[in-house]
């Protein structure tokens, strides 16, 4: 095995690039360039083809109005309004600037529940104006055209309407919160059934309802939250039933989903008070995972100064 | 404590000095204690105060308790044995366990992987310190690259630890043999059971088993060169001419070599008290080279670590400038690094070594250094001795003319062949004449030994006429009783004829029968009338002519004829009794009958027309180089195939067109046959110019240095050479070959040394296996590579398109982690088990230069085709699930930024449904498992294709590879595994997904196993087109 291999010189890096000799570039004449290119032009284009091909059958077995699966976005997610950074809503009292944005945020979100907004007779449906049971409005697909939509009334949310208060209880250190569930098509929440629910849920019960509590996150810092309001339709903390099921942004393109405001009336300043909403149902799971199935998790730091 | 250990230490130079003298340098090696360091040395100069050359015989007799005429009695020997141990060195202490293990996870891209492990780490350590619980990810990354290291390190040193003990193993496969007196009787024993006393023998081409005093020499002369660097030959001889032990001469140290003459004497020293074994640093091994296959894979991996850094840090620094914190895009440059970087080819090729090596071994193959095997694939030229490699290396009678008829006997080494008409008068007489006319006899005790195994004392051709005799006649020991023996004239030289007188075996036949054998034209001579047909006619010109017809045609056939005449002798002037004297030689020599010719040849092996037939499909030149005649060589060339059917050397164009030697056309000849006369006068060009000419080529009467020349010249030409050898004198040859092929029955051990392959059976046919097995091994790390390189694309695809069209992540870090170094691992090694291809011996071998282990059409074809139907495949299952779950192909498009942004709870779908942010990674998740999945099935339809290069996968069978078919059900298994089992969306990022995900990539692993079968039917169909151009690897 005694070999002495020949090294290879470097100086035909130049050559490989372009030899003028052999008129190749890379190694390969103009020629030999196109056919290999056309050759791959076609090897690609035939995948592509196959690829559109594939990815259209598979869309045509798909329903427009109806997801095929709903592995992973049911159960529902818990979300608050306004959107917040790392679920933290601090603000100084004596500084409107430190709170304009979640001001912003909700005046944002609740211009949809106006009542001007809510006009039209062939969008929107007068529901009950207390909880009642699911309505249901036919099959997923759009055989009768759009379909209805229950009003859902922003004065329903009272304190945290933003109606009397333009500052939803900011500017007094009193701070609102708006609850929502979000939307999953033809997903119908069941209230809990069991009586294992925290005496506060129990006492408001409804079997239309789905109720929601707010309460402090740690034991030890429930006297730092105080007492908590909850506006929602007809008085209930939680979300009645006649908005479900949520029919899809093509059946029900100006969807309200219900609301319910939580104000928290007397939290502590000065100190970081963790609060924990949380949706009581039979269909309604949590995980330790995803901190918004179900419930969601909000940091006060309210500054008195 | 004993000597030995305490020389480890040290490593001893000697050199010549101007004046002749020898001095003994002691060179401490590691640092210890000053006085430490002369006590040893003091130690050292006393142990090498032997005395044992200064000794007279008799006082070592007394010494060693032997005797110079009957050596060592046996039971004393065994006690010797017992108190000395084996005579063999101490291994030198290798390289501690743990050391070899460190390395394994210590290499270039080990390390790398360590960097990467700690960048992760240190990533999730910031995550932790900022408070952020939520994801572990980048733990379990670490603790996933760590896992890898050390599981690649086990599999490596598992590897490592098989391989050695395999070379080990070997070694015993074929230990060295002594020749040694013991109880006065010779005995071949394995040189490790030698003792301090021992009467050995040794001979040219020998190792010396031990440190010797020499006793007797005829012209012995040894190679001490690795021990004193002197390079020419010493002679070796009963007298002491120096005080120096290492200076006299009637001292031969263990393992020098023998390189002529022979010698006998006593051993004074064995295994690490011998001056070699007390030279530890001799005895450490020698560092391995590196082989062409090793450094093709290394320059390979670099090439491919090299296209992973590029590309990681493309991703790099995109990955920066769309935002993503520093630590985070860290963490993904090393994943892709860390994916793409193909280290585990070296667990595949070490596979293939040692199963090679294995089979190899099972058909007498022995292979020194496991890579040469694959330096045998891409052998060109074979530059094979003649006798014993490609013949059985035994005389044997293969014709006779007798009644004006040649008649061919049975020459196969199982005697299974046809023989002739024995019913003839003349027969009858020839066969006794062949019977008596003999001295050669077997060595007693081989009755139930069949006749040509048996061994027999005598000359080539004298034994090759005893076995003869034996097979067809029955019983010669008995029959030559019969016929007792009055007279013997042995064969010499001058008279060139052989003559013995007997009784008859018919005690009223009073006459004596004398029976003669010689050089044909000798014999003819003394003949006066021809036996035929049972009469003796009177020799006349025309019986002479026919005479000189078949000893022409026999010579012609390269054989060694002899002639064989008869007299009964006149029982008047010779009666009962009668005085008859050799010297005088008072009897007629002339006036006899003549019975008949009988040649000899030394016929090739049964197997070896085959295998040179097997060679030439094969594109491999045979070449005989051979120190015989160049009658006998053509001969022989001729008849195993080397000078096929029809062609012809200038010689026979000349004399059948009847024109002179130098106005034939030289190119017309295919054949060359050129003796070392010749080859003498030629430059080394002319040489070259013939090797071009004349693709047939037999070298007659060379001497070892020309057939240095030989494959000198065929190197020159470009062409990997491997070379046969048996003698002392072959070892520069086997040196100089791209590999060395010794002889384990006939080989000496300096060729045996020489070699890097050794063939047990001397079989020729053995070489074309392990060519066979040589291009096997090529073909399978081709094969193995193609599949690794395959998935690099659709690994790396999801990130391109992840970031110039911003859909959603669909193939994570740790998933490319999992499929690179957890799934695809056994599939990949499961390649090196495939069996060959059944024209893998039809094509010609491969050019080192040209045709290289990872080449660009290689890569091309892996990435840009088959990779990119896998990328297809991915993406179409990607979007399916996506679209199933929501998300239509054109929302995903531009949804990076949303669907990242972890502030966001309710990002909605295509249906107005609100993802939180946790569903969303879930979501994701599901992506990289079904992009998994996607990709694991595709890469079960590659590895199916990958069996084949050229042929069908229909033709190769698909279950024939079982190991394959295990490591498809295995990956299959695991990636079930990696999805269902309960925890994985935590750990590994894996989710449960819905069984027709597994599905929707079926499509396009189809069209990969279509694709590449058209592929291979044109490269079939039109072989040299564009198709096979660009398509072939």
């Amino acid at each position: 095995m005694a070999r002495g291999k020949a090294k290879e010189g470097d100086g035909n890096w130049k050559k490989f690039i372009w030899n003028s000799e052999k008129k190749e570039f890379l190694g390969r004449t103009g020629g030999s360039w196109f056919k290999i290119l056309l050759f791959y032009l076609i090897f690609y284009g035939c995948l592509a083809g196959i690829f559109i091909g594939t990815i259209q059958v598979m869309l045509f077995t798909i329903s427009e109005f109806e997801p095929k699966y709903q592995d992973r976005v049911a159960p529902p997610g818990l979300t608050l309004i306004p959107q917040v950074l790392k679920t933290e809503i601090s603000f100084s009292i004596s500084d409107p600037q430190s709170y304009g944005q979640y001001v912003e945020g909700l005046n944002k979100f609740l211009k949809n529940y106006d009542s001007d907004q809510q006009a039209s007779d062939m969008i929107f449906d007068t529901c009950a104006d207390k909880p009642d049971d699911y309505i249901m409005r036919g099959a997923f697909n759009n055989a009768q055209g759009q379909k209805k939509v229950c009003r859902f009334k922003r004065e329903w949310l009272e304190n945290c309407s933003g109606i009397a208060d333009s500052s939803y209880g900011y500017r007094d250190g009193k701070p609102c919160v708006v609850v929502k569930l979000n939307r999953v098509l033809g997903f119908k929440p069941k209230p809990p059934l069991n009586e294992s629910l925290p005496a506060e849920v129990m006492g408001k019960y409804n079997q239309y309802v789905m109720p929601v509590h707010c309460s402090a996150k740690k034991e030890e810092d429930a006297d730092k939250v105080g007492p908590v309001e909850y506006y929602g339709m007809a008085g209930y903390a939680g979300f009645p039933l006649q908005y479900y099921p949520y029919y899809g942004k093509l059946l029900q393109p100006k969807y309200l989903q219900p609301l319910l405001a939580v104000q928290f009336t007397n939290l502590t300043y000065d100190t970081e008070v963790r609060v924990e909403c949380k949706l009581y149902g039979e269909n309604i799971g949590y995980s330790d995972k995803d901190r918004f199935q179900g419930r969601f998790e909000v940091k006060f730091d309210i500054k008195s100064s | 404590s004993s000597p030995q250990d305490q020389y480890e230490l040290y490593a001893v130079e000697m050199e010549k000095q101007d004046d002749g003298a020898m001095d003994v340098k002691i060179k401490k090696k590691k640092t210890t204690k000053a006085a430490k360091k002369k006590e040893k040395l003091e130690n050292m100069k006393k142990e090498m105060d032997v005395d044992d050359h200064q000794l007279s015989v008799e006082d070592l007799e007394l010494k060693y308790q032997t005797s110079v005429s009957k050596g060592l009695n046996s039971t004393w020997a065994g006690e010797i044995l017992l108190r000395d141990g084996p005579n063999e060195l101490k291994p030198p202490k290798g390289t501690p366990e743990y050391v070899k293990f460190a390395r394994q996870l210590a290499g270039g891209l080990q390390c790398l992987m360590w960097v990467a492990a700690a960048i992760c780490l240190i990533a999730f350590g910031i995550q932790c310190g900022q408070g952020d619980l939520t994801s572990a990810d980048n733990l379990y990354l670490a603790i996933a690259l760590i896992a890898v290291v050390v599981v690649t390190g086990c599999f490596g040193y598992y590897q490592e630890f098989k391989s050695t003990n395999i070379i080990a193993s070997f070694k015993n496969l074929v230990p060295q043999q002594a020749t040694v007196i013991r109880d006065g009787d010779k005995f071949q024993i394995n040189a490790n059971q030698l003792v301090v006393g021992d009467l050995v023998e040794i001979k040219g081409g020998d190792r010396v088993p031990a440190d010797i005093r020499i006793i007797t020499s005829q012209g012995c002369k040894v190679d001490n060169s690795s021990l004193t660097g002197e390079s020419e030959p010493q002679t070796r001889a009963p007298e002491c001419t120096h005080e120096s032990p290492l200076e006299t001469r009637n001292i031969a140290f263990f393992s020098t070599m023998c390189l002529e003459g022979t010698a006998t004497g006593i051993i004074v020293n064995t295994g690490d008290r011998t001056i070699i074994g007390r030279i530890a640093s001799l005895a450490s091994g020698v560092e391995n080279e590196k082989t062409p296959i090793a450094i093709e894979i290394e320059h390979f991996v670099d090439i491919i670590a090299g296209l992973a850094i590029f590309f990681g840090g493309t991703f790099f620094v995109v990955a920066m400038v769309i935002g993503y914190p520093f630590l985070k895009a860290m963490v993904f440059f090393m994943a892709i690094v860390v994916a793409y970087v193909p280290i585990r080819l070296w667990a595949v090729f070490q596979v293939c070594l040692s199963l090679t090596a294995k089979r190899l071994a099972r058909k007498n193959c022995v292979v020194k250094n496991l890579e040469a095997v694959e330096t045998l694939g891409s052998t060109s030229v074979i530059c094979s001795d003649k006798t014993g490699t490609l013949t059985q290396n035994r005389m044997t009678v293969s014709h006779l003319w007798f009644d004006n008829q040649i008649h061919t006997a049975d020459t196969t080494e199982d005697q299974s062949g046809q023989s002739f008409d024995q019913s003839s008068e003349t027969w009858r007489a020839l066969c006794k004449i062949v019977s008596l006319c003999n001295r050669a006899f077997f060595k007693s005790g081989q009755d139930n030994v069949p006749v040509p195994k048996r061994i027999v004392i005598g000359d080539a051709s004298e034994t090759a006429l005893l076995k003869f005799s034996e097979i067809t006649l029955g019983n010669v020991m008995e029959y030559r009783e019969r016929y007792k023996k009055a007279c013997e004239i042995p064969f010499n030289s001058t008279n060139k004829f052989q003559v013995t007188i007997h009784e008859l075996e018919d005690p009223r036949d009073p006459r004596y029968l004398l029976v003669m054998k010689g050089a044909p034209e000798r014999i003819l001579e003394r003949c006066a009338t021809i036996m035929i047909k049972g009469q003796e006619l009177p020799l006349d010109e025309q019986w002479k002519e026919a005479f000189q017809t078949a000893y022409m045609d026999l010579g012609g056939l390269g054989e060694r004829v002899l002639g064989f005449c008869h007299l009964y002798l006149d029982p008047v002037q010779f009666p009962r009794g009668f005085s008859f004297d050799s010297e005088e030689m008072n009897f007629p020599t002339s006036g006899l009958c003549f019975a008949g010719l009988i040649s000899m040849i030394d016929p090739p092996r049964a197997t070896v027309p085959d295998a040179v037939m097997k060679c030439r499909t094969a594109g491999i030149r045979v070449i005989m180089v051979t120190g015989d005649h160049p009658i006998t060589a053509k001969a022989i060339a001729a008849s195993v195939g080397i000078i096929s059917e029809g062609s012809e050397t200038v010689e026979d164009i000349a004399s059948r067109m009847r024109i002179p030697v130098e106005q034939v056309n030289k190119w017309e000849a295919r054949a060359c046959v050129v003796n070392g006369g010749q080859l003498k006068d030629m430059e080394s060009e002319d040489l070259v110019e013939i090797l071009k000419m004349h693709p047939e080529m037999v070298f007659a009467r060379t001497s070892p240095q020309q057939k240095l020349i030989i494959v000198e010249s065929c190197q020159k030409l470009g062409a990997i050479v491997a070379v046969t050898g048996d003698g002392v004198n072959d070892s520069p040859a086997l040196k100089k070959a791209d590999i060395g092929v010794a002889m384990g029955i006939a080989g000496s051990d300096a060729a045996k040394n020489a070699a890097d392959m050794i063939l047990l059976d001397d079989n020729f046919a053995s070489i074309v296996t392990g060519v066979e097995q040589g291009r096997l091994i090529f073909d399978n790390l081709k094969k193995s590579i193609a599949y690794t390189l395959t998935k690099n694309i659709p690994e790396l695809t999801p990130y391109l398109i992840y970031i110039t069209v911003s859909v959603p992540l669909p193939l994570g870090c740790i998933t490319i982690l999992f499929i690179e170094l957890c799934t695809d691992i056994f599939p990949s090694v499961s390649l090196a088990y495939e069996k060959a291809e059944s024209d893998i011996m039809h094509l010609k071998p491969r050019n080192p230069r040209r045709d290289r282990l990872g080449d660009v059409a290689l890569a091309v074809y892996s990435y840009f085709q088959i990779g990119a139907i896998q990328s297809f495949a991915g993406f179409t299952d990607y979007f399916t699930a996506m679209a199933q779950e929501g998300w239509f192909p054109l929302l995903c498009v531009g949804l990076r930024a949303q669907w990242e942004n972890d502030h966001l709870q309710d990002v909605q779908d295509s249906y107005g449904q609100e993802w939180t942010f946790g569903q969303r990674l879930y979501q994701e998740y599901t992506c990289y498992t079904v992009f998994f999945i996607s990709i694991e099935m595709c890469q079960i339809l590659d590895v199916l294709i990958r069996k084949t290069r050229r042929l069908s996968v229909f033709q190769q069978g698909f279950f024939r590879n079982k190991i394959l078919v295990i490591a498809i059900v295995f990956q299959l298994c695991l990636g079930c595994f990696l999805c269902y089992c309960p925890g994985m969306p935590n750990i590994f990022n894996f989710m449960p997904i819905r069984f027709q995900w597994w599905l929707v990539p079926l499509p396009f692993g189809i069209l990969i196993f279509v694709y590449d079968e058209i592929r291979k039917l044109g490269v079939r169909r039109h072989p040299g087109s564009w198709w096979d151009k660009e398509l072939y690897y």
